[in-house]
This record gives structure tokens, C-alpha cells and sequence, in this order.
């Protein structure tokens, strides 16, 4: 309970700075901010479906691709709030006729049947558009920085708010059953198709928006980059690194990883992927419960 | 009163006959044990009772419901709840969130948090696992996870349990202390037992009736005296 | 069925046999999922071009220099995570799929080195590629040599598996790890030396690529998905099989272009893949896990 209030403090001191930043009119703190908030969002998403249920997905980036699409195809002749909302409605619904049979697929396949769909996905998406002779998509009249920060903060807020809650609901007991021992969890009673299928829609959904707001901010769509691959690593890296076993871990790995990316990821990107693949591998040997476990530790020692 | 009756269940992977044929009933509140030499399926007839394993002929009904093609989850929060003869302990949370899982889901239902954590702590006191209550359920002995085995199926509030060999790996003094456990269980709890045992001391001991398998063949079934003198038992037992 | 079409299909096929052959030793024997395989094919094509472009060593030797090279790479990689890996028993649990994660971390940080220190630009040499016409057949002599490396290497390892000593504590360990400590079976030895053949054959896989396409930093992908996609069909850790499977994906790809596009080929073997394991997760020919 200790631990749960002073995260609480940390949190509300967090959100205010973020929500008094745009007043400064630094438009390049503003960015940075955007893109942690949206690595918050995308990490602490994919926490809901894999760190809870132990089904490590390595191909979270076709809800963000699958959302900007959509957003993509409806901007100009919807409005944004309802383009943005259809961006999630379609991810999820997405999620809804992929999950049952791909939810059926077990650890290690099932991390590599994640990877192997969305780069199908967006292979799919590559050549559609080329077939429409489209390369690649302008947006016109986007929202200025300040608003699509706010909506991504919204997004990133939203889905803190709704991990927590769900690390201490019936469900998300039901999902760690599922993560301990699928048979197990089965045999007392955890309805486990439903539930995995309940929380791999409700980790699609979020994406699937800040899909839509990533392509506001870029202003264009290219498939081949709104279905980056790289997006599912950092996601994992972040999420590894932060530490899985609680909410605040998405946060801190996103906080960890913004900056490098800030300095890296535009100019040296193949320096931050190695960078990247170096932590991914020393925290998993080394840090298994990432820097929340490591503070974890400390609270504990105090 | 009839709690389970199994009606001509048979099962074969693959060529192999595990179970055939295999038709009797179990009283409510008594103590109904399995016994058989490896591979004779009692496990297997676990498997079909609890839905893991879906037979390819006969029906299992509980309390003159049929629940034969039911998932293992909706036979759970019928009433019926079974252990693993491999301890599936969650290892990663706590003993005590693991009981509270199962109080939450299983066949009680209880709503809240605190009812769960109520039946929960009564089911590893029942157990005599509320000491270890905070410690990784990972960390326990062998006969711990044993009995959070069964803690966990008893915390789920289900009529029926079926025990799959929860005595074997365990020392006498640990059997002995279960053999209690057990029977005083179903006296205050009013639950019926069904036992799969290699401890034959113990299944002859607990047990109201016994059936005897013999590679998936019922060749007796009777009190513990009547199986102790079953001459298809002793060919089959002692050549 | 063109004799030309058949024979590329072979010549497809033998490498996705040899691709997957390791890929599938290694896991059959550590339960490892390697996604950075393809990588080591990546690996073995740029020793390749580098031994004949500053060298001057012919492709043909190139396949002793990268199978040392990647087999010491997998010592390495042995030595240096997996028995940390094995020995910790919370990571232990859940081998399979931190192994899988471990292994993605080694692909970006190979590829990325690669690119870092070679750039992005396409590289490629020519070799062998004199036609021979026979049989109604045009074949270049670096395609038949790939054919016939990948196919002896196949049919060779096949061979060790079922004479061999050594081949039948491997054998051994696929089929039953604890029985096979328990008989006597240097188990830690047996995947050290099995990871070590394993990244050798990507390594020489990669040189006979190069021979005939591109090479590029991220040219290994594909290849672990291939490789995947034909482990899938033939059951993981399922040797023979395997090898069958590599030759029906030659098949399926050639075929299935030739019918379609060339644009249509990542989408092809995507869709396989993701097809094989939403179907089969335990694999075509293999058998199902059994539950109990």
C-alpha cells in the first residue's frame, strides 16, 4: 500500500508537469514528451496482454500500423475525433477475429506467430497500396503539436489508469493464472480462451489510436514504416527493461529509452538498435525484474 | 445419494485402449478410490471427469447433469475440481494469491476480494498450509505444493475433488498427516473425495469403495475388503 | 511442369533444407528458438565477399572459414548466455520463450553491426557462373554447386545422426534430455557441440547464397522465417522431416511465384508460416503434444 501511494504522489507531480509543459512553448520539449507518452501508451499496453498473460507478443506494431491506416483512409472525409476512435474500434475489432485462433498458439510459436502476422500484415498493406498506385499517403491540415500531445498524454494517462486497475481486479488474477499455468488456471475454473481473448482486445485498442496520433504527428503514411518492426522491439526492450511486474515499469523503460532515442534513434539508428539489443540481453540475464523490480528492492531494503 | 455416475466411458490415443468400458457411480460424501498399476487410466479417467480429456464414447454426469464436452473451466464452477499428479503450483504469486485465484473463479464465485481471501485462508488452514500463506508458492517442498494442490481445489468450493496421487514423494509422517487431513475434511465439509493413490495403505485406509483398473479395463469394484480379496485383483497384483 | 521450374525449385529447396537443418538441431537439442539464424546466413555471405574480394579466396574455401567462424560464434554464444540462461531457474522457466527474445536482441545487434560497419549497400560477386545446358536445363555452376553442398551436407548429416556415435547421444537428447543424462549422455557437451554445428551449417548456408544473390545486412530474415516455416511443417526437432519440408517450400516458392509475381513472394512465405502455425502448431508431420 506504501509503495502503491508514493506512486501515486510521483504520478499526479508527473501528469501535472506534463499537462503544464505546452504553456512553456518549447515546441521541442513538447516533442520529446509526445513521444514518451506515446511509448507509455505502447508499453503499457502490450504489459495488459503479455507481462500479465505471459504471451509475449513481438508484433504489437500492426495496431499502431492498423490504426494509422485507418486513420489514413477516413482522414478528410470524417472527423478527426471520429477517425481517431474508428482507429481504435478497427484494431480492436481486428484483434477480435485474429485472437481466437492465434491465441490458441502457445509460448515460444506464438511469439514467433505474433512477429510472422504483422510482418504479413504489412506486406498485405505494402502491396494493396502499391496496387493503388499510393506510396505513400500525405495529411493535410493535422492538428498542431500541442493538441495531438494532449490526446497522447490522455492515451497514456488512460491506459496507466487502466493497467493498475486491472493488476488488481478478478481478471487480472485470472490473467496471471493464465501466465503461471494455463492447465492449472483452466482446472479452477478461469474461463482462459475468454480472457485472453478480453485482454488481447483491450491491449489492441490503445495502439490502434496512438497509431492514428503517431501519423498526425508525421503527417504522412508510408506502410512499410507505420508496420516497423522496430517499434515491436522497442516496445519489448522498454517494457523488459522498466520491468514487467508492475504498472509503473512501462513508465520508467519509457523514460529510460526516450532519451536514447531522442539522440539516437533519427541520426544513428543502427547504433541504437545495437544499443538496444545489448540492454535487451543484459536485463534479461541479469535484471530479469527490470529497474521497478530493482526499486522494488530498495523500497524493500528502507 | 449418486454425486458422479459414469456410464461406458472409453478413450484410446492412438490405438491404445486407456480406458474401456468403464461404468460406476460415487455417493455423495464418501471417499471413492482408483487404484491400478502405471498406466492402467486412472489418470486418464481424472482427465475425462475434470474435461481435459474428451472420451470417445460414454458419459460422465454430475449430480444427473451431463458434462460430458465441457471445458475443464465450466466443469470447475460445476462443482467439481481435481489435482495435478505433476504438482502445477503458480509458482511466481504468492501461497495465498494462488488459493485466492481459485476461490475467485471456481464453482463459489465469491464477488469480492476479501470473501476470496477469506475462503482462501480457510482452504490453506484446512491444508495446514496458512503459515506459509506469503511465501512464493514457487519456494514451497515438494509435499507443499502437494498441498496447495489441493488448497487450491478445495478453495474453488467444489462438492467433488478428485486427488491424483497426492501422497506420492511424501514421507510416512507427511501421509499419515494427510490420510487426517483428509478425513476430517470430508466429515466437516461435507466433500466427496475421489483418489487416485500408489500408497495403497493409505487408499485402503480412506476409502469407502475402490475400483481396480487393469489397463483401462474395470475388473473389480467393492469395499477395501472386497478388493483386498478379489481374485482377478491378486492375479493382477501379485501374478 | 518446366524441367527449368523443377530444377530452380530444387535448387530452392536444398538451401531451405540446409537453412532449417540447423536451426532445427539447435532446437531439437536446446529447445532454443534461434530467430537470429538467419542472421548467421547473413554472416557466412559476407565472409564470403570479404575472403574473395581482399583475399582473393574462392567461395568454395570461404565455406571452412565461415563454418568456423559461426561455430565459434555459437561457442561463444553458448558459453556466454544459455548456461547463464539454463542456470538460473526463473529464466530457466520459461526457456523457450526468453531464448526467443535473447535471440531477437543477437539478430538486431548483428545486423546492425553488420550495417554499421559495412553500410546498407548491396554487395555481390560473381562466381561459377558459367551455363551449363543439359536435360533441357540451364544451369549456372554456382546454382549446382549450391545444390550439391546443400544436399551432400544434408544427406551427410542424416548419415552421422544414424551411424555415428556422437549422432546418437544428439539423437538421444531430442528425443528424451532426462533420459538421456540419466544413460550416461554428456548432455551439456552434446548442445554445445550441436549449437556449434548448427550456427557452422547457417555460416556455409550464407556462402552458398552469396554465390547467387545480394547479400545485404538484413538479407537473414527471410531465411528465419523460411527456416521456420519449414521446421513448422516437418515438426520441431524432427531431422528427416525437416529436410523433406525444406524441399516442399522450394517447391511451394518457385511454383507459387511462377504462377503469381515475384511482389508476391514475402506474402507467400508469411502467409505460410502464419497458416502452418494457426493450423498445426505441432507441425505437419509431427505429433501432437500430449496433454496430461
Amino acid at each position: 500500500m506504501k509503495t502503491l501511494s508514493i506512486d501515486l504522489v510521483a504520478g499526479i507531480v508527473l501528469l501535472a508537469a506534463a499537462l503544464v509543459l505546452p504553456l512553456t512553448g518549447m515546441d521541442y520539449l513538447v516533442g520529446i514528451a509526445f513521444n514518451l507518452a506515446m511509448w507509455v501508451a505502447l508499453t503499457q499496453s502490450w504489459s495488459i496482454l503479455s507481462a500479465m498473460t505471459g504471451y509475449v507478443s513481438l508484433g504489437h506494431v500492426v495496431f499502431c500500423g492498423i490504426g494509422a491506416y485507418m486513420v489514413a483512409l477516413t482522414t478528410g472525409s470524417l472527423p478527426l475525433a471520429a477517425s481517431l476512435g474508428f482507429a481504435g474500434l478497427a484494431a480492436g475489432v481486428s484483434a477480435l477475429v485474429i485472437g481466437l485462433p492465434v491465441l490458441r498458439v502457445r509460448g515460444p510459436y506464438f511469439v514467433i506467430l505474433t512477429f510472422g502476422l504483422a510482418e504479413l500484415v504489412k506486406n498485405v498493406i505494402v502491396q494493396i497500396e502499391t496496387g493503388l498506385g499510393q506510396f505513400s499517403r500525405l495529411i493535410f491540415d493535422a492538428p498542431p503539436l500541442n493538441s495531438l500531445y494532449l490526446v497522447m498524454l490522455g492515451l497514456a494517462v488512460a491506459v496507466t489508469v487502466a493497467a493498475v486497475f486491472v493488476r488488481h481486479s478478478k481478471l487480472g488474477r485470472g490473467l496471471i493464472a493464465i501466465r503461471e499455468n494455463e492447465e492449472a488456471a483452466e482446472a479452477i475454473g478461469v474461463p482462459v480462451i475468454r480472457l485472453k481473448l478480453i485482454a488481447f482486445v483491450a491491449a489492441a485498442i490503445i495502439p490502434g489510436i496512438v497509431g492514428g496520433v503517431m501519423l498526425l504527428r508525421t503527417s504522412y503514411f508510408e506502410a512499410a514504416q507505420a508496420f516497423d518492426p522496430v517499434i515491436s522491439f522497442s516496445i519489448v526492450t522498454m517494457a523488459i527493461v522498466g520491468g514487467s511486474g508492475s504498472a509503473r515499469g512501462p513508465i520508467l523503460g519509457a523514460f529510460a529509452f526516450v532519451l536514447l532515442s531522442e539522440l539516437l534513434w533519427a541520426r544513428f539508428p543502427q547504433l541504437y538498435m545495437i544499443i538496444l539489443g545489448i540492454l535487451l540481453i543484459l536485463f534479461i540475464l541479469f535484471v530479469p525484474r527490470g529497474l521497478s523490480g530493482l526499486l522494488d528492492r530498495k523500497e524493500a531494503r528502507q | 445419494m449418486t454425486i458422479l455416475d459414469i456410464q461406458g466411458v472409453s478413450k484410446s490415443f492412438g490405438g491404445i485402449k486407456a480406458l474401456s468400458n468403464v461404468s460406476f457411480t460415487v455417493d455423495e460424501g464418501s471417499i471413492f478410490g482408483l487404484m491400478g498399476a502405471n498406466g492402467a487410466g486412472k489418470t486418464t479417467l481424472f482427465g475425462v471427469i475434470a474435461g481435459q480429456i474428451k472420451p470417445n464414447t460414454g458419459s460422465v454426469a454430475f449430480r444427473k447433469q451431463v458434462i460430458t464436452g465441457k471445458r475443464p473451466d465450466q466443469i470447475c464452477r460445476i462443482g467439481i475440481s481435481r489435482t495435478f499428479q505433476i504438482v502445477r503450483p503458480f509458482a511466481g504469486i504468492s501461497v495465498l494469491d494462488n488459493v485466492i485465484v481459485s476461490a475467485l473463479y471456481g464453482a463459489a464465485a465469491n464477488n469480492t476480494h476479501a470473501e476470496a481471501r477469506e475462503a482462501g485462508l480457510a482452504a490453506l488452514e484446512a491444508v495446514g498450509l496458512a503459515d506459509a500463506a506469503s511465501q512464493m508458492a514457487g519456494e514451497l517442498t515438494l509435499s507443499g505444493q502437494k498441498r496447495l494442490e489441493i488448497a487450491r481445489a478445495l478453495a474453488t468450493g467444489a462438492e467433488l475433488v478428485l486427488l491424483d496421487e497426492v501422497m506420492a514423494g511424501l514421507t510416512p509422517t507427511e501421509i499419515e498427516r494427510m490420510v487426517e487431513t483428509l478425513s476430517e475434511l470430508r466429515h466437516s465439509r461435507n466433500l466427496t473425495f475421489m483418489l487416485v493413490e500408489h500408497v495403497m495403505g493409505a487408499l485402503m485406509q480412506l476409502s469407502d469403495r475402490i475400483l481396480a483398473l487393469d489397463h483401462g479395463v474395470p475388473i473389480a469394484i467393492g469395499t477395501p475388503t472386497e478388493i483386498a480379496e478379489n481374485e482377478e485383483v491378486l492375479k493382477v497384483y501379485f501374478g | 511442369m518446366s524441367a527449368q521450374l523443377l530444377f530452380a525449385a530444387l535448387v530452392a529447396g536444398s538451401l531451405y533444407a540446409l537453412v532449417a537443418l540447423g536451426l532445427n538441431l539447435v532446437y531439437g537439442t536446446l529447445r532454443l528458438l534461434n530467430i537470429a539464424h538467419g542472421d548467421l546466413v547473413m554472416i557466412g555471405a559476407y565472409v564470403s565477399f570479404w575472403m574473395l574480394s581482399l583475399f582473393g579466396l574462392p567461395p568454395v574455401l570461404s565455406i571452412f572459414v565461415a563454418a568456423a567462424l559461426c561455430g565459434g560464434f555459437g561457442w561463444v554464444i553458448y558459453v556466454g548466455m544459455f548456461r547463464k540462461l539454463l542456470a538460473t531457474p526463473a529464466l530457466a522457466q520459461r526457456l523457450e520463450a526468453n531464448s526467443l527474445i535473447l535471440f531477437y536482441g543477437v539478430s538486431v545487434i548483428l545486423q546492425n553491426c553488420v550495417a554499421l560497419a559495412f553500410t546498407s549497400t548491396a554487395r555481390g560477386y560473381q562466381y561459377l557462373n558459367e551455363v551449363h545446358k543439359f536435360a533441357g536445363i540451364a544451369a549456372s555452376g554456382n546454382r549446382l554447386m549450391l545444390f550439391g553442398v546443400a544436399l551432400a551436407l544434408c544427406l551427410g548429416m542424416l548419415l552421422f545422426l544414424r551411424f555415428h556415435l556422437f549422432g546418437w547421444s544428439l539423437r538421444a537428447v531430442i528425443e528424451r534430455r532426462d533420459a538421456a543424462a540419466v544413460v550416461g549422455v554428456d548432455v551439456d557437451r552434446v548442445q554445445m557441440v550441436t549449437i556449434c554445428i548448427g550456427f557452422a551449417i547457417a555460416g556455409v548456408a550464407g556462402v552458398l547464397v552469396s554465390m547467387t544473390e545480394q547479400i545485404t545486412p538484413f538479407m537473414g530474415f527471410p531465411f528465419t522465417i523460411a527456416a521456420f516455416v519449414v521446421i513448422v511443417l516437418g515438426g520441431l526437432g524432427n531431422i528427416f522431416a525437416g529436410i523433406v519440408a525444406g524441399f516442399a517450400l522450394g517447391f511451394i516458392e518457385t511454383f507459387g511465384v511462377a504462377l503469381t509475381s515475384a511482389t508476391y513472394r514475402s506474402i507467400l512465405i508469411y502467409g505460410l508460416f502464419v497458416g502452418v502455425l494457426l493450423l498445426r502448431p505441432q507441425g505437419l508431420f509431427g505429433k501432437a503434444i500430449k496433454i496430461r
